[in-house]
């Protein structure tokens, strides 16, 4: 069908413009004469033509012909200075760019989930650093010690441990 | 030229982007009231002999996982928002941590911070320094230089220290560490 049509349209136009010889001229007409389709494509290509035939054609500015004309000349001029591949034009490097920064902020917005190796470790990084808290104690606990003797050691590490606990238990009471 | 400008443009780009998420995780916990600048000691010691960062979505992990067998301990994992540690070893170079803790107490001073302890030996000093904000205990941090390595502990959040070897005892690990003070 579509072949047809285009068999057709090539033909109506060869006609509208004078290119047929007089014998295909008739035998298209004569075609048309008993089909209704056809003929009805003849007139409205017809129609067609007297229309851009009516249609005022006005001059483009001066302007704009001379940046048209100048675009081949540009496009030639970079091509003698060298090729520059499509992917290296500022508007593809762009895309590149936003593609992975999209996909990568859109990841970022995502819960913080950690792996189970990382949990799995968590435990043991924590009582790390606990352990180091707990050398802390001990060290200060030895050279308070050392310094005032066993007794004020207690009294001072004990003030100290009671300092630390009241403000969790004014935590906790403000808390409830 | 011009492309292998883009090329390295392009390059820096994505090495910045895929150091986000550390980024972003660092300035969580930076947010946070008891939270300390170490600086940094990496210049002159290397890299750190341990380096932890415990997040608040880790501690709750962990928390969630000690309520079973630990209650205790589970309460007391959910009041930390964060633990930091950073280990570096000395090697008898003691000036440059030393340096660091002068540096990091004024700093703690200038920001609220209480001092607790503060030991002062030829071979050995150490600092523990707390932050109340408004009668809540918002951070505790612990300073550790000697002639084998320098420690920086940090503890955002609420912490009781005589619940230390309860909490160290439920975690159950074993730790290969030579802490003899």
């Amino acid at each position: 069908m579509k072949k047809y049509d285009e068999k057709w349209e090539d033909r109506i136009n060869a006609l509208l413009d004078g290119e047929l010889s007089d014998t295909d001229a008739e035998a298209l007409k004569s075609e048309a004469s008993d089909d209704r389709l056809l003929a009805r494509a003849i007139i409205e290509a017809y129609q067609l033509q007297q229309a851009m035939d009516a249609v005022h054609v006005e001059r483009a500015p001066a302007s704009l012909r001379k940046r048209l004309n100048a675009v081949p000349r540009e496009q030639n001029a970079e091509s003698r200075t060298g090729f520059t591949p499509r992917l290296f034009q500022p508007r593809w490097v762009m895309a590149l760019v936003a593609v992975p920064l999209a996909i990568i902020a859109v990841n970022l917005m995502q819960p913080d989930t950690p792996s189970t190796a990382e949990i799995a470790k968590a435990p043991q990084d924590l009582a790390i650093a606990f352990a180091y808290l707990d050398r802390a104690g001990s060290i200060t606990g030895r050279e308070i010690e050392s310094n005032v003797g066993h007794t004020m050691a207690d009294a001072i590490s004990g003030s100290v441990n009671r300092t630390i606990k009241f403000s969790n238990e004014h935590s906790k009471e403000k808390e409830v | 030229m011009k492309h292998s400008m883009m090329t390295k443009l392009i390059t820096g780009l994505f090495c910045t982007l895929l150091s986000l998420p550390a980024i972003a995780q660092e300035d969580e916990l930076k947010d946070l009231p008891g939270y300390v600048d170490f600086g940094d000691l990496s210049a002159l010691y290397g890299e750190p002999k341990i380096i932890i960062n415990l997040g608040g979505t880790m501690l709750s992990f962990v928390s969630m996982m000690s309520s079973s067998e630990s209650p205790e301990t589970a309460d007391m994992i959910s009041k930390l928002k964060g633990v930091r540690v950073q280990i570096f070893e000395t090697d008898s170079n003691t000036d440059a941590s030393k340096a660091q803790f002068s540096k990091v107490k004024g700093n703690l001073k200038s920001t609220g911070w209480e001092p607790i302890v503060q030991v002062n030996e030829d071979d050995e000093q150490v600092l523990v320094y707390m932050k109340m904000q408004d009668g809540n205990m918002e951070g505790m941090t612990v300073m550790v230089v000697d002639e084998e390595e320098a420690v920086f502990v940090n503890v955002i959040g609420q912490l009781n220290p005589a619940e230390l070897g309860q909490v160290m005892n439920s975690l159950d690990v074993d730790l290969e560490l030579d802490l003899d003070p």
